[in-house]
Order: C-alpha cells, then sequence, then structure tokens
C-alpha cells in the first residue's frame, strides 16, 4: 500500500470500529426512546419533552458559545420568540404544526443575525453584557406588549394539529418532539463537521489566524448567531406544541443560566456534551423543581464547581470511557 | 522576471500612530524577497497591510498588476496570496489534520486538498507523525513547520512569512531555511520578513531595509550582506 493510503485508511478503520460499537447502543437507545410513551405514565412523557426541549436549547448554546467562541446571554429571548411565534402562528394564522415549528426558528433566527451583526462590535465581556442587555429587553417586551402575547397574564396556546389530528396531551407530542430533536441533533452532527464548523471552532481559538486562513470571519460569526437562534427558536416551537400556556417569567436570564450551566456541564464545545449536560442538569433542575430556593442554589454551585473543577465538562471523561470498553 | 507584488507609496497607522508611511517596494515572480529591520520597525506591519488584516491610509498594493486595496483578507487569500502570521498562531485546540484543513478553507477540490497535504508531508515529514495529535502540544520547531504547511494549503502563489526563525535554535533554523527554498524553487514567490539577518540575506536575493515605517535602504541582498556601512547602521553590525 503506498504511504499515502496507509495514512488515509489506518484512522478511518479505527474510527468505524468505535463507530459500529456505538451505533447498536445509539439504535437500541431510539427504539427505547421512541417506545417510552407505550410503558410510561403521562409525567414521564413529559418531563422527556421538557428535556428534549432543553437538548435542542443547548445543542444551539453550544454552536455559538462552545464551537463559535461568541458569548451569548440571550438565548432565553430566542426561545420566547420561537413559542410566541409558533403560538400565534397556531392561534393567528392556523399554521400547521410544520409551519409553527419552521416559523418559530425562521423568526428567531432573522433576529439572531441582527444580533450577531451588532455583536460584531464586540468581544468578549462587553458583548455577554450586550447579549444579555437584549435578553432583559425581550422579556420586557414579552410582559408589556400586551395584545401580542398577552403581557403577565400569560398567553393560551391552542393545541396544535399535525396532518390534521390535534394535538392535546403530552404522548400525542411526543413523537413529533422528540423526532425534531432528533433531526437537530443529526444537524448538528454535520454543521460541527462541516466546513462552517471548522470555521466556526477557527473564530473560537484567533480571529486573526481565522483571516489569515481566508475565513470570512464576520459572515461566520452572524452565522453562528443565527443558527443558534434558529435551535432556540425551534425548541420554542416544541415547547409550543406540548404545552397549553406560556408566561413570560420563565423566558429571562434564568433560563438563559440553565441552558448555559447545561452546555459547561457537559463539555463546552462538544455536541455529545451539550446532549449529555441537557439531560443529566435537566433531570437535576426536574427533581428540584419542588423547592425553587434550593434549586437556584443548587444551579449555582453546579456551575462553580464544574468550573472549577471539570472545566471541560461530562464529555471528555465519558468518551474516554466509551473508548476504554471499545479496546476490552 | 515580470513583478508579482508592489507596494506603491503605502501608509498605514494604528490609531494616530503611524507605523507606515511611503513604502514602496516590488516582489518579482519567483523570487524570495527580504524585509529585514529593528523590532517596531513595520516589518509585520507591511505584511499585514498587504493581507489585509490592517487597513491601509494610503498607497497603492497591486498584485498581478491588479489593486488589491479594497478586498476583504478571504478574497487576498483566494488571489493567491497566504500569511504565516505572526506569534506562531497555530489552531492549538484542533488536531494538525484540522489545522491543515483550515489553510485549504477556500479551496473545494478535494483531490488536490489531498495532494497536498501529502506536498506538506514531503516538506515536513514530522507532521505525518503527528497528523491527529493537538496542535497545541507540538514543540515550537513544528508549530512553525504547520504553519508553513497550513499557508502552503492555500497553494498560494505568494507567501507572506513572518520571523520563521523565531525562538529556534540554530540547527532548526537551518532545516527550516532549507525548506523555505525548496518551495521557493518548487514556484513558490516569498516575501520574507525576519531577525535573523544573515540567514534572510543568505537566501533571499533582494532585500528591503524598514526604519521607522519608512524603507531606509534596498538593493540585492548580496551587496547589502557585504556592505559594511549598511550591516553596522541598519541590521546590528553582523
Amino acid at each position: 500500500m503506498p504511504p499515502q493510503q496507509a495514512v488515509a485508511a489506518l484512522p478511518a478503520r479505527a474510527s468505524s470500529n468505535l463507530r459500529l460499537g456505538l451505533l447498536v447502543p445509539a439504535v437500541a437507545a431510539v427504539v427505547a426512546l421512541a417506545l417510552l410513551p407505550v410503558f410510561t405514565s403521562g409525567y414521564v412523557v413529559y418531563v422527556a419533552n421538557v428535556l428534549l426541549v432543553y437538548v435542542v436549547l443547548s445543542l444551539g448554546l453550544n454552536l455559538v458559545i462552545g464551537e463559535a467562541g461568541q458569548f451569548s446571554l440571550s438565548h432565553a429571548a430566542f426561545y420566547g420568540i420561537g413559542i410566541y411565534a409558533a403560538a400565534l402562528g397556531n392561534k393567528l394564522l392556523g399554521l400547521p404544526l410544520v409551519g409553527c415549528l419552521l416559523l418559530a426558528g425562521v423568526v428567531a433566527a432573522l433576529l439572531g443575525g441582527v444580533i450577531g451583526t451588532i455583536a460584531l462590535r464586540m468581544r468578549d465581556i462587553y458583548l455577554a453584557l450586550t447579549t444579555f442587555a437584549f435578553g432583559e429587553a425581550m422579556q420586557w417586551l414579552f410582559l408589556n406588549w400586551e395584545p401580542v402575547t398577552g403581557g403577565p397574564n400569560g398567553l393560551r396556546i391552542p393545541p396544535s394539529s399535525l396532518f390534521g389530528v390535534e394535538i392535546l396531551n403530552d404522548k400525542q407530542a411526543y413523537p413529533v418532539v422528540l423526532g425534531v430533536a432528533l433531526l437537530m441533533l443529526g444537524a448538528t452532527v454535520v454543521i460541527s463537521r462541516s466546513r462552517l464548523g471548522r470555521a466556526f471552532r477557527a473564530v473560537r481559538e484567533s480571529d486573526v489566524a481565522a483571516m489569515a486562513m481566508g475565513i470570512p470571519v464576520r459572515r461566520v460569526k452572524i452565522m453562528a448567531f443565527l443558527l443558534s437562534a434558529f435551535y432556540a427558536g425551534v425548541a420554542g416551537g416544541l415547547f409550543a406544541t406540548f404545552s397549553t400556556y406560556i408566561h413570560p417569567e420563565s423566558l429571562g436570564f434564568q433560563t438563559t443560566m440553565t441552558v448555559l450551566t447545561m452546555v459547561v456541564v457537559g463539555g463546552l464545545g462538544s455536541t455529545g456534551g451539550a446532549l449529555l449536560g441537557a439531560v443529566v442538569f435537566g433531570l437535576i433542575s426536574e427533581l428540584l423543581r419542588q423547592a425553587p430556593a434550593v434549586q437556584e442554589m443548587t444551579y449555582g454551585l453546579i456551575l462553580i464547581l464544574f468550573m472549577m473543577f471539570v472545566p471541560r465538562g461530562l464529555a471528555p471523561a465519558v468518551s474516554r470511557w466509551v473508548r476504554g470498553r471499545g479496546h476490552v | 522576471m515580470p513583478e508579482l507584488l508592489s507596494l506603491r507609496d503605502v501608509s498605514a497607522a494604528y490609531g494616530r500612530i503611524q507605523a507606515l508611511s511611503h513604502v514602496s517596494l516590488s516582489v518579482p515572480e519567483g523570487a524570495i524577497v527580504a524585509l529585514l529591520g529593528a523590532n517596531g520597525a513595520g516589518k509585520s506591519t507591511t505584511l499585514n497591510v498587504i493581507s489585509r488584516l490592517v487597513p491601509q491610509s494610503g498607497g497603492e498594493i497591486l498584485f498581478r498588476g491588479a489593486s488589491i486595496a479594497a478586498r476583504a483578507s478571504h478574497e487576498v487569500v483566494r488571489a493567491g496570496i497566504a500569511q504565516v502570521p505572526e506569534g506562531r498562531e497555530v489552531f492549538r485546540e484542533m488536531s494538525v489534520r484540522e489545522n491543515l484543513e483550515l489553510g485549504a478553507h477556500l479551496r473545494r477540490d478535494a483531490r488536490g486538498v489531498a495532494e497536498d497535504v501529502e506536498r506538506a508531508f514531503a516538506y515536513f515529514p514530522v507532521l505525518r507523525e503527528r497528523y491527529r495529535q493537538r496542535a497545541g502540544t507540538l514543540s515550537g520547531g513544528e508549530q512553525q513547520m504547520l504553519l508553513i504547511a497550513r499557508a502552503l494549503m492555500a497553494r498560494p502563489a505568494l507567501l507572506l512569512l513572518d520571523e520563521p526563525s523565531l525562538g529556534l535554535s540554530p540547527l532548526l533554523v537551518q532545516q527550516i531555511f532549507g525548506i523555505i527554498r525548496r518551495i521557493n524553487e518548487d514556484g513558490t514567490t516569498i516575501l520574507l520578513v525576519e531577525q535573523n539577518v544573515g540567514v534572510a540575506l543568505g537566501c533571499s536575493s533582494y532585500a528591503y531595509i524598514l526604519e521607522n515605517g519608512e524603507i531606509a535602504h534596498h538593493g540585492p541582498s548580496a551587496s547589502l550582506a557585504a556592505d559594511g556601512a549598511v550591516q553596522n547602521a541598519y541590521l546590528g553590525g553582523h
């Protein structure tokens, strides 16, 4: 074999073994997830729906912060925009479910693009503060634009319909939520391995070096914000499919922090990490829901402990474990 | 030889601090041209103006006879100018492989890119051994090699090299400059910024000396190397 092929073939074979080792459990997990409503109560399915929304939110936040290294603290705002867009698309325009989800994603993405364009002028703490301010402003808008959002009274979301069938409960919504979440997960893997994903990581490491590679840094940054907002918008649209009511209180900085914690706990810059963080931390958060005071303290504590002792998150440790098992 | 790049009266400033004033230089196709001078004389700024990382405040930059003054940095790369930026900026968190792929970011010809990875391995065999390794774990010399290899992945007509000898042992400097010469013989024109005057004059055919942002002296490298007055005045008397 000429050396050129030897180099190309070696790693490919190693990773295809690993891939096969992961494929079986992955397929089993998807099947188990798909069958979840058959075996479990409505509450468990509700929690699963919530976790899947968190998964989509985390994947999106990880794209902009983890992959592209741009600090965005307005994720909850894009999530809220998605919820209202989907709910209103359904209520006022009578859009079917798929239309509502797309509308939610697109409206959020457009605003994300605008924020990304503004954010080009800033970096680090200034960027964090600006996006934080945008998030707060949006929450204020949700609270006060009563004709559209219902203001502090919240908004009743009518049941959405898929192919003419109304979705009335969590179990009916679940296949849609699971399907879309898996789709978004697949898209994330594709993006992360694409030229765009590589460009994100290059920009994260160094603007100047990225420019020297011929990467249009401005466009790439805007794209990161736009994509991340699209994910948050779709997550909002998903929430609207299994929820009957939305109140602006849940669309503030607290939610952004929750998702940020998930991404950090899982491992910034890792798709698997975002997935893992959302599930693990989402479960903790659901368990602590009865005790809100303890909940917030626990979030803070977990975030601090991870930043101090596990700054790379759970993902590297887990992937080492998986690889280790593969050798046995 | 036809002219590949020329700067005419180029000026640049960082805020109110004048970094370059009325710099004119010419790089013929196929040559290695050296840009020498003390720290802060404007050598790196000159390269950054050419690659559009720093805007110019006046003058004209012509590449293959066409102005690139209004181009964005990625358009300059696409036109055929690749830079090895100063300060050893490899993408530390990424593998050697990803670094090389990033060098080819604007190219769509997967087959050509794969060939050029092999070409990079031919120049720098150690990169083949390090292919899967994180670039941040490479030694200083290996990182320098990766920087040059990465810039070559854009298949540039003109390579801008910023201090390839920085922080390397004399032996490694000899080795790297041997490879730089080979790259040039294989058809890539090079504009070289260097502090190591002896090595730079040894491998270039023509040299410019910058002082306080202006061209203070220029001439064929061999005659600059032989000119004791120039050596003493500008180049630290080597």
